[in-house]
């Protein structure tokens, strides 16, 4: 009987965990947290309008609602904090890899030659910072492609212009 | 007979398609409003006399009407050949225009069902692995015209350089085409027997799961409609009525659970023999071509560097009989809806026909050389603290309904299945791979073996939870166009060594993956 891993007799192909990963944009922290406080923000309003046309006769729990909230709130933060060092990309000669997580880590690489097309968009608080994400779609069910977000918006465009070059050429 | 329809200018379908796309629109209403109908029909006798008229020709000028509509939806279905283009137009109001390129293209089938097979046209679905929107659909072609256009697209198509044909019975054409047909016995042909066999031994629990799938779609269409009139507490109120006397009668249940078991049997049975019937395999230049069907006739051709994965499975009792069946899994285009028309599924395989299907996509590799690497321990601790928080929910949304102790023994069932199942899902599960293909066992009752060449792949992922980063295991996915492919808890190592080797291999591949 053999080992499967036998089978894996070209020694010199290049070792992607040995590669040094990029860092994102430090800029796209503030976006992340701005995003969290909006989205806080707008529970707590939603909470308060609750609360005052009292609709679902809250009145008990709505001290609670708030600790609830809150908490989840500096947790989230907490969490995207620590995280956001992990946020990190690699664009080598044949593919783009991308990896993030703290407690459920998580890499992703797609080859060039299976990439469909690639996107670039902008929310409106990335664009007041000029970052940009960047998409990249492979066939079949596509939800579950790359994405890297936070990159400086000409980055972004260098990396699909190079992408472009690489699948067409 | 090609010289009259080279699809060089716009054709419309065959006449008697008229009727098809009629009665099509009449399915779609009626599978619409079928509730209405219902109503209708039930209320019919208390109108009055003289309103009565008024429905008739009000129902006579709906029917003309539709049939005018089925008229103008033939008359602007045109479509036409250019340039290596398969080129659509269609729409009355809405006009769309469509237009494929010849190597987007993944499969032309033929389909005849009931209605189709009276009036002697075929359905000709046009696959391609893009989006949703060029899937092409040709509800009535007659035989001539079928063939000529999947001839034109398989001629222009390089990759492809091979004719086939049929006739009216559904089998390769000898006459028409004598030099290029070449009369070869069947891989594989699945008499009434064998069909018979098949269905006994199939997943009954599954056959079940979709039938009551269909009758729960049933039972919101109806809640819907009562709920629309006000009485949907009726409903309700009718159904609880009932389920309290259940609770209280255990023969009642155990009779309810026998002919849910023949229900299921029963559901099985029907289920293989409308769309596996007088299955019919051939092997022929590089291609699987697959007849199949009872009231619906479908064929296909499944070309081989079309397929991502396949799927070798049986289970104890198929075991016994020697037959297993083989799921091929194509390049899905992104309407997740239509996933079941692209899984193709070959029942009733004996060894040799798995043998020559294994040969034929991936050249006689030596899968049975390798050990077997198994996921490790954590895979089976994973699995049983996930069962143990199924059970924790069962047992107390249990008690919060039935506020009873009794409920409780349900564990003395439930407890020995679970083992049972972790048990075997942790055995099944082990992979191994050759030079350029992976192949993946999994299964619980059911085995499945999976082959998967590494160049098929679109993208490769690993996941660490926090615990398994603790025992330096780790999850790899694969992700190809027809979905995912997983080896959950192997060593962080060898899943690193996989993970470059598989990048390596798609980066460096000469062939297409479709």
């Amino acid at each position: 009987m053999l080992d499967s891993f036998q089978n894996i007799v070209v020694s010199s192909f290049p070792n992607i965990l040995e590669v040094e990963f990029k860092y994102i944009n430090r800029k796209y922290l503030k976006v992340i947290l701005i995003n969290i406080t909006f989205v806080y923000l707008s529970l707590l309003a939603a909470v308060f309008f609750l609360e005052y046309k009292n609709i679902l006769g809250l009145e008990e729990v709505t001290f609670w609602l708030f600790l609830f909230i809150t908490i989840l709130f500096i947790y989230t933060i907490f969490i995207k904090i620590i995280g956001f060092k992990r946020r990190k990309f690699l664009v080598r000669e044949k593919d783009i890899s991308y990896k993030k997580g703290v407690f459920y880590k998580k890499i992703t690489t797609v080859p060039f030659n299976r990439i469909q097309h690639v996107e670039i968009d902008q929310g409106p608080i990335s664009r007041f910072f000029n970052l940009a994400s960047l998409s990249v779609f492979t066939a079949g069910d596509s939800s579950d492609d790359l994405k890297v977000n936070g990159l400086l918006k000409d980055e972004a465009q260098q990396i699909k212009e190079y992408i472009s070059n690489q699948i067409d050429g | 007979m090609v010289s009259k329809s080279s699809f060089s200018q716009f054709s419309k379908q065959s006449k008697k398609g008229i009727i098809i796309i009629y009665l099509d629109i009449l399915y779609k209403i009626i599978k619409a409003l079928w509730v209405l109908v219902f109503v209708f029909i039930q209320n019919f006798s208390k109108t009055l006399d003289n309103n009565l008229s008024y429905i008739y020709f009000y129902l006579g000028f709906f029917f003309i009407f539709l049939l005018l509509i089925a008229f103008l939806k033939y008359h602007y279905f045109q479509f036409k050949i250019e340039n290596n283009y398969f080129i659509l137009k269609k729409g009355i109001i809405k006009k769309t225009n469509t237009s494929i390129p010849f190597d987007r293209i993944q499969n032309i089938n033929f389909k005849q069902n009931i209605i189709q097979q009276i009036i002697n046209v075929y359905e000709v679905n046009i696959e391609t692995a893009g989006s949703s929107k060029a899937e092409i659909s040709i509800k009535a072609l007659s035989y001539e015209q079928a063939n000529a256009l999947k001839k034109t697209i398989t001629i222009n198509d390089k990759c492809n350089n091979y004719i086939w044909e049929l006739d009216d019975d559904n089998k390769p054409n000898t006459i028409n085409n004598p030099e290029i047909f070449v009369e070869q016995k069947p891989l594989l042909k699945i008499s009434v027997m064998q069909l018979l066999k098949v269905s006994l031994t199939e997943n009954h629990l599954k056959s079940l799961l979709l039938l009551l799938a269909i009758l729960f779609g049933f039972y919101q269409q109806i809640t819907e409609l009562f709920n629309g009139f006000g009485e949907g507490e009726l409903l309700d109120n009718y159904i609880s009525e009932n389920t309290t006397n259940f609770e209280t009668n255990i023969v009642l249940i155990f009779i309810l659970g026998l002919l849910f078991i023949l229900v299921s049997v029963i559901s099985s049975f029907v289920r293989v023999f409308l769309r596996h019937f007088n299955l019919t395999v051939y092997i022929k230049n590089n291609a699987l071509e697959i007849y199949q069907g009872l009231t619906t006739k479908k064929s296909f051709i499944l070309k081989k560097e079309k397929v991502q994965h396949i799927t070798v499975s049986d289970n104890p009792i198929k075991r016994q009989l020697g037959i297993s069946f083989i799921t091929f899994k194509q390049a899905l285009s992104g309407n997740v809806k239509k996933k079941q028309d692209k899984i193709i599924k070959l029942v009733g395989c004996g060894q040799d026909q798995v043998l020559a299907i294994k040969n034929l996509l991936f050249s006689n590799e030596k899968f049975e050389n390798f050990t077997k690497n198994y996921s490790s321990y954590y895979f089976k601790v994973r699995l049983y603290l996930r069962s143990i928080i199924f059970l924790i929910i069962i047992n107390s949304v249990l008690y919060f309904i039935f506020k009873y102790n009794f409920v409780f023994w349900i564990n003395i069932l439930l407890l020995p299945i679970f083992i049972i199942s972790i048990e075997l899902t942790f055995k099944k599960r082990f992979y191994l791979f050759t030079n350029d293909t992976l192949l993946i066992g999994s299964g619980t009752i059911e085995t499945h073996k999976t082959y998967l060449p590494f160049y098929k792949v679109q993208n490769v992922k690993l996941k660490q939870t926090f615990f398994q980063s603790t025992q330096n295991i780790i999850d790899i996915v694969f992700q190809t166009a027809s979905g995912k492919i997983v080896i959950p808890c192997i060593r962080e190592d060898e899943a690193f060594k996989i993970y470059n080797y598989t990048l390596f291999m798609v980066e460096n591949n000469k062939y297409s993956w479709m």
